[in-house]
């Protein structure tokens, strides 16, 4: 039994004059939460939109638990819940409503599930309320409990903290951590907020006009990301020889290039110093390093800043 | 299949436009019979006046389609477009997991039979009604309720063919406004292709399409062969569009 939930193999997406998705391939295993970063404009949306057959690929093909025939990925969209771009509500409706028309064309048994739904999201005190007299927030929050009504295995949220208050960020922030931890559901959610991803994603992928920059696990995004000293000398090795003995530290890497990469003494960087120059090493390059995943978004998509 | 028509009856039964026109039509009927069983109207050149049947007169307006697109195209314009905008709830539907095929045939199904009760059913039962208590109930005999019963089971062949056109209007136009104004052009277009002179080859379409047949079903008398040649063009009209329906939604990227 396969491990991925979801795979996409040179995925294409063109229109008329513009190329929207190129070559995507992104793998997203069962149980990960994966964040798919990019600014406006970048592709997240179409890639999602082809994930859930809003829309179809020009070139490429999408494998869903398994499944890439045109038909099994209908059959596996059951298994799917998802919003894209904003929630999709009926606005002459209640909540109850709303989670009827889906508990309907889902086939779920038991009425039971739309009242779990409204206490899961919070909305179980709404009554008849139209969800055109909604806040944007509440409309967020209804959107969730229609993705999550059928229970689903795999869960797509595009931009999901769009219109919520902080309260209700942490809130969805906390619920989608435990419907991972408890039930196992994977997630993919696309946001352009990437503090909150960072708080919640185990992979992420970082897509950028189109293309696919990136693909990484938060370990090894941390890793990216971790505080260090980058430290360039005439002899490396020699340095490294220095660092252990001297400084007694072996928290630190040796990069291809030559550069130092050391993860301790970021608080004394003078006794750094002084103990390679006191062994006769001539230092190059001595700076503090490292970067918020919103600097290594912005270095890796080439310095033009995100939204 | 059946939790999607389902779906379907329980947005219609919700729709604010539907029960407006079912409003509107069992007023406009109601009024509309009323002055011409009263005679206070005089309708005359019917297909109802030439067979005596002039208390049903008032009919006559909702079997023409420049009249009875205003119904439909306007329950296809709240009931329909607006899924795909601006509420854009068809991304539900589609993400559901349910094939697109019978996502459109749901709709057509659930459409066609709101526009056929509140077209065909309501007139009829406004009209049956009134006739009955103005005292006429007699006019309801074995001949003229087979004459009816015919008609209006033609009729409503050839209207299920306008409904198939009318969805895949909306499905093309994915906008209430556009849904609208463009069925009326399309109307008033084979309005005037009815009443012009038109080219030989242009003629035998037209009379060969539901168009023809909404005014050739009322004739009191039809032969076997008539009929046969109707219910085939009402038929095979239907299945053609839709079968163009499908093909377009199969396609249709979702915005």
């Amino acid at each position: 039994m396969s491990d991925i939930i979801l795979r996409t193999n040179k995925l294409t997406k063109k229109y008329k004059n513009d190329v929207a998705l190129e070559n995507v391939n992104i793998t997203i295993e069962k149980g990960a939460i994966y964040g798919f970063i990019g600014q406006n404009g970048a592709g997240k949306s179409t890639l999602l939109r082809l994930v859930t057959g809003l829309a179809f690929p020009t070139s490429g093909s999408i494998e869903l638990f398994g499944n890439d025939h045109p038909n099994e990925l209908t059959e596996s969209q059951k298994r799917i819940g998802a919003i894209i771009e904003n929630p999709a509500l009926f606005p002459d409706m209640s909540a109850y409503e709303n989670l009827a028309v889906h508990r309907l064309q889902k086939g779920i048994p038991g009425k039971e599930s739309i009242q779990k739904t409204l206490d899961l999201v919070g909305l179980a005190n709404t009554g008849k309320k139209k969800t055109k007299n909604f806040s944007l927030g509440m409309k967020q929050r209804l959107g969730l409990g229609i993705a999550l009504l059928s229970d689903p295995e795999f869960l797509i949220l595009d931009e999901p903290t769009n219109g919520l208050d902080p309260t209700g960020i942490v809130e969805l922030r906390e619920l989608i951590k435990k419907l991972n931890r408890e039930k196992g559901l994977t997630v993919l959610i696309s946001s352009h907020i990437l503090s909150e991803l960072h708080q919640l994603a185990t992979s992420y992928g970082i897509i950028h006009k189109g293309e696919l920059l990136e693909e990484l696990t938060s370990k090894q995004l941390d890793e990216k990301c971790r505080q260090h000293l980058q430290i360039k000398v005439d002899q490396p090795s020699k340095a490294a020889i220095v660092l252990e003995d001297t400084l007694s530290t072996t928290d630190f890497e040796v990069m291809p290039d030559g550069t130092i990469k050391l993860y301790s003494y970021l608080d004394d960087v003078r006794a750094v110093s002084s103990a390679l120059t006191m062994k006769g090493l001539l230092i190059e390059h001595l700076s503090q390093n490292g970067d918020s995943l919103e600097s290594y978004f912005s270095k890796l998509i080439g310095g033009q800043g995100h939204e | 299949m059946n939790n999607l028509i389902r779906v379907e009856f329980f947005k219609l039964q919700r729709n604010k436009a539907c029960w407006i026109l079912i409003g509107t039509v069992i007023g406009i009927s109601t009024l509309f019979h009323y002055l011409i069983i009263t005679d206070w109207w005089m309708m005359r050149n019917t297909p109802f006046d030439s067979i005596h049947l002039s208390e049903l007169n008032g009919l006559f307006a909702f079997t023409v389609p420049i009249f009875f697109n205003l119904i439909v195209s306007t329950l296809a314009a709240f009931y329909i477009s607006t899924e795909f905008s601006p509420s854009g709830v068809i991304k539900n539907q589609i993400i559901s997991g349910n094939k697109r095929t019978q996502i459109y045939l749901a709709k057509f199904f659930v459409f066609s039979l709101g526009s056929i009760f509140v077209t065909i059913v309501i007139p009829l039962v406004t009209v049956a009604v009134l006739v009955i208590l103005f005292g006429r109930g007699d006019i309801f005999d074995f001949t003229n309720m087979i004459y009816l019963g015919r008609a209006y089971g033609l009729f409503t062949l050839q209207f299920l063919g306008y409904t198939a056109i009318i969805l895949l209007l909306s499905i093309i136009t994915n906008d209430s406004g556009k849904t609208i104004i463009f069925s009326i052009l399309f109307t008033i277009v084979m309005y005037v292709m009815e009443k012009l002179a038109k080219p030989a080859f242009l003629e035998v379409i037209y009379e060969n399409s539901i168009f023809y047949q909404f005014m050739e079903v009322f004739k009191y008398t039809m032969t076997s062969g008539e009929i046969i040649k109707s219910i085939l063009i009402g038929a095979v009209s239907t299945i053609i569009i839709t079968l163009c329906g499908i093909f377009i939604f199969n396609r249709k990227e979702i915005k």
